[in-house]
């Protein structure tokens, strides 16, 4: 077995492919109830809502401004995972549509799905050292360097967005967006924990 | 912030609900798609489509001789939330179909992604101290009575399962079977660590 307080380069490319793959069928429950969220994914959501453009590239563009960010303040193993991990998803997401598809959904279950699969995403993502981009970078500089809880940096985030989601989608369509980035934060705040999963 | 090596209650409550959901949407995946799989699911799988009884019934059923070898073994905590488990997995399978439609999906991705959904599903409640369905308890009974390794007695009631599948399937959708089954394995050989996740 390898060692407990590092993961290998193959346990780290394990938990990215994860991660990408579960944030990536997160993004397609999501956008097929039309439903919006928080976060870098969020704002990514509402630009492409707005102009047509596909999630994919408005997410991976999006991005491009926080690496430096990153590198300067989480070191460029972290920069380079997260690269990694946005430009998994953001490819992914182009092609899962073909895939994977959705005859009926529920749109009170798909938002608690979005939720858990976006929740794992992330949780797997941070455990092994990388994020899915900005206000991810963000929030856990701030839970790393202020002990701040990087759940509840991005629930403020995700207030500012979801406010300007409001000029955009109905109001019952930003309620279930709400419940499934209540799920996101939740997942996150209760399971992203450094004493428990020890390993980086 | 909770205490490091003990889950509260509602922990518990919430990695036992995202793995019943995860699980839940991972057997929709495999049933939508014809596969069999391997463990206490497989043989449930394998027993429904057999005799034609309904899944949730069948994976109930003989989830139910092993919560007493649970308990022995393992306590009556683990007994108690494994019924949980159970219970709740075989009521959201039975939910699901109203709930979720599936269309169209490549098998290859399908397998891959009922892999990961019950990964995950297996790390979450196993590390909240449950389980989805113990037959694991009986090779670990055997493995202290004969001294025939548990990890060998798993592999190959597996592979006593597909070899059964093999005569009722065609040999694609077995194949694809063998994808998800070896990919749920990776995943909790890799991630399942005590010495990583030091929570119980």
């Amino acid at each position: 077995m390898t060692d407990p307080k590092t993961h290998s380069l193959i346990e780290d490319a394990q938990g990215l492919a994860f991660g990408a793959t579960m944030a990536a069928f997160g993004i397609l429950v999501l956008t097929h109830l039309g439903l919006v969220t928080g976060q870098t994914a969020g704002l990514a959501v509402l630009i492409s809502y707005a102009t047509g453009w596909g999630f994919g590239p408005v997410f991976f563009a999006i991005n491009i401004p926080f690496y430096l960010l990153g590198w300067w303040r989480m070191g460029w193993a972290f920069t380079v995972k997260t690269f990694v991990a946005v430009a998994a998803l953001s490819g992914l997401t182009m092609v899962m549509p073909g895939w994977v598809s959705f005859a009926t959904l529920n749109p009170v279950f798909g938002a608690v799905l979005f939720g858990f699969l976006s929740g794992a995403a992330l949780l797997a993502l941070f455990r092994h050292g990388a994020s899915l981009g900005g206000i991810g970078i963000v929030a856990l500089m701030l839970q790393d360097r202020l002990g701040w809880r990087a759940g509840w940096v991005q629930l403020g985030f995700d207030a500012l967005l979801f406010a300007a989601a409001l000029a955009l989608r109905d109001l019952p369509t930003v309620a279930l967006s709400f419940l499934g980035a209540l799920v996101v934060n939740l997942v996150i705040a209760i399971n992203h924990r450094r004493d428990r999963y020890i390993a980086t | 912030m909770t205490d490091t090596h003990r889950h509260s209650a509602l922990e518990d409550a919430q990695g036992i609900a995202f793995g019943v959901s995860m699980a839940a949407l991972g057997m929709h995946i495999l049933t939508h798609m014809g596969f069999v799989t391997g463990q206490t699911t497989g043989i449930a799988v394998l027993i429904a489509h057999l005799t034609g009884l309904p899944f949730p019934l069948v994976y109930f059923g003989v989830t139910l001789p092993f919560l007493g070898l649970g308990w022995r073994r393992m306590g009556w905590r683990f007994a108690a939330k494994t019924l949980i488990t159970t219970a709740a997995l075989s009521g959201m399978v039975a939910l699901l179909p109203g709930w979720v439609e599936l269309g169209r999906m490549d098998p290859v991705v399908a397998a891959c992604l009922f892999g990961m959904l019950f990964g995950i599903a297996g790390l979450a409640v196993v590390r909240h101290g449950g389980s989805f369905g113990g037959i694991s308890v009986l090779w670990l009974e055997l493995q202290d009575r004969t001294g025939f390794a548990a990890g060998h007695a798993q592999l190959l009631s597996d592979l006593v399962i597909f070899a059964l599948a093999a005569f009722i399937l065609p040999w694609d959708i077995l194949a694809y079977s063998f994808i998800g089954a070896a990919v749920f394995a990776l995943f909790l050989a890799v991630n399942h660590r005590r010495d990583r996740y030091v929570a119980a």
